[in-house]
């Protein structure tokens, strides 16, 4: 019951970040280039609600993008459910702790996304491969989600365990030992 | 570990104003940006003004030479008069190129009138800088369908690529993935215009034929070619030539006549 009311309200979270990334970054840019805050936030729920709700919302939340507004169904939500499976993996494997980790997850999983997201768009719709142009706007992007992964990440952090808590019960501790 | 958090907290409010910096300054003008030259240039200005005053003196005090001065002054004259009188046989050339291409307006705006148009505002942009979606508020209750052609006042902006009761997907001409069929309205060559990732306000011009004669500020229209788009709709100005050492590989880039950014109302031609 708990469990469905967390993914309940991680939806909304959802929805409210997508109208923040639609309303207000879409006009706050850096040189243009938007950040992608729908990465970070599948990353983040991979990473405190643990893999398998990481794959299915980061897939759930792709399906949604892709249906308002993409071209095609199918490939937002692949590579956000990638996003939150490496959430999972991350989770296992390093500590939440530094921020240093979070930094290079966040870069991680934005290369990832985005390489996959335009790999598809050149073979799928033809698209002409700018490889220059490409790469100045991933950096830009990447450092982009970088400096708001450092603002948001105290309060995700603290709402993020308390999640972690609920879905995975007391025993968390158990796997450090 | 209370002065930790502090340190987190200044880290925050460190990395804010960072990032505001940042937006502000790379979405300044460069108008604006000119500050800086304005600035140097006032500094050099007068000490080189000074040295070609006295360059101009030593130069021009030598009476031996005062025949050829007027001579050089002659040709100067005359060479201006030659460069005026092409500039106007061209302008000529130009106008004589739109005499009859408004003709043709005017009877493509009769033509116009039997298309209906359906307006809409533009609710939803696209959140990737990949692709660049629009979301209208008009759908197929309005009697909007797929493939329909997006207009707004000031030129081509796209087509449906989806509909539902109440709203339509416009894939704009700048997404990367759009491509354009298209003539030059003045020599009526065709060349095709696809949508690059580098910017919202430029297109791509290619498989331009190696006889034709590309002219910077010449308009591109639709040509009618491919079936979704109507002839003659304005897509933009022929803003720079790009030559490459094969003339078959060369392009052009062109700037749209809509601006994308301030995109707010568009017209769905119903065909």
């Amino acid at each position: 019951m708990k469990k469905a009311l967390i993914q309940i309200m991680l939806f909304i979270t959802f929805i409210a970040i997508y109208m923040l990334q639609v309303g207000f970054f879409s006009n706050f840019t850096i040189a243009g280039v938007k950040p992608n805050l729908i990465v970070i936030l599948t990353l983040f729920i991979g990473l405190f609600a643990g893999q398998n709700i990481g794959t299915i919302l980061g897939m759930i939340f792709g399906i949604y993008i892709d249906i308002v507004i993409g071209k095609t169904v199918g490939i937002s939500g692949v590579m956000l459910g990638i996003v939150g499976f490496l959430g999972g993996y991350f989770d296992k494997n390093f500590s939440k702790e530094s921020r240093i980790a979070i930094i290079i997850m966040v870069i991680g999983s934005t290369i990832i996304y985005e390489i996959g997201e335009y790999i598809f768009n050149i073979l799928n719709y033809a698209v002409t491969p700018e490889i220059n142009i490409f790469s100045r706007i991933l950096l830009i992007e990447t450092i982009y989600n970088v400096l708001i992964t450092i603002i948001i990440y105290p309060i995700f952090q603290k709402v993020g365990y308390r999640i972690e808590e609920n879905i995975k019960g007391r025993n968390i501790l158990t796997r450090y030992f | 570990m209370r002065k930790n958090k502090k340190n987190g907290i200044v880290g925050i409010i460190i990395t804010i104003i960072i990032l505001i910096v940042i937006v502000m300054i790379s979405n300044t003008n460069n108008g604006e940006a000119s500050f800086i030259e304005k600035a140097c240039n006032a500094i050099v200005m007068p000490i080189q003004n000074a040295f070609i005053n006295i360059k101009n003196r030593v130069t021009g005090n030598s009476s031996f030479f005062s025949d050829l001065d007027t001579l050089k002054a002659e040709n100067e004259s005359l060479k201006q008069a030659n460069s005026d009188l092409q500039q106007q046989v061209r302008e000529l050339e130009i106008i004589k190129a739109e005499n009859e291409t408004l003709k043709e307006y005017a009877n493509l705006k009769d033509k116009y009138t039997e298309f209906t148009t359906v307006p809409g505002y533009v609710i939803n942009k696209d959140i990737s800088n990949y692709s660049d979606n629009i979301i209208i508020n008009v759908g197929s209750d309005d009697g909007v369908g797929k493939d329909m052609t997006v207009i707004s006042d000031k030129g081509l902006v796209g087509h449906v690529i989806s509909v539902t009761n109440n709203t339509a997907k416009v894939q704009t001409i700048v997404d990367p993935s759009s491509t354009v069929s298209s003539t030059i309205s003045t020599s009526k060559d065709p060349i095709v215009v696809k949508g690059t990732l580098e910017s919202d306000k430029e297109l791509r011009a290619t498989y331009i034929s190696t006889d034709v004669n590309l002219v910077q500020g010449d308009n591109v229209e639709t040509s009618g070619l491919g079936g979704i788009y109507p002839k003659g709709i304005l897509v933009g100005t022929i803003k720079q030539v790009v030559n490459t050492k094969n003339l078959v590989d060369r392009y052009a880039i062109v700037e749209t006549a809509v601006d994308f950014n301030k995109l707010e109302t568009v017209l769905v031609i119903q065909q």
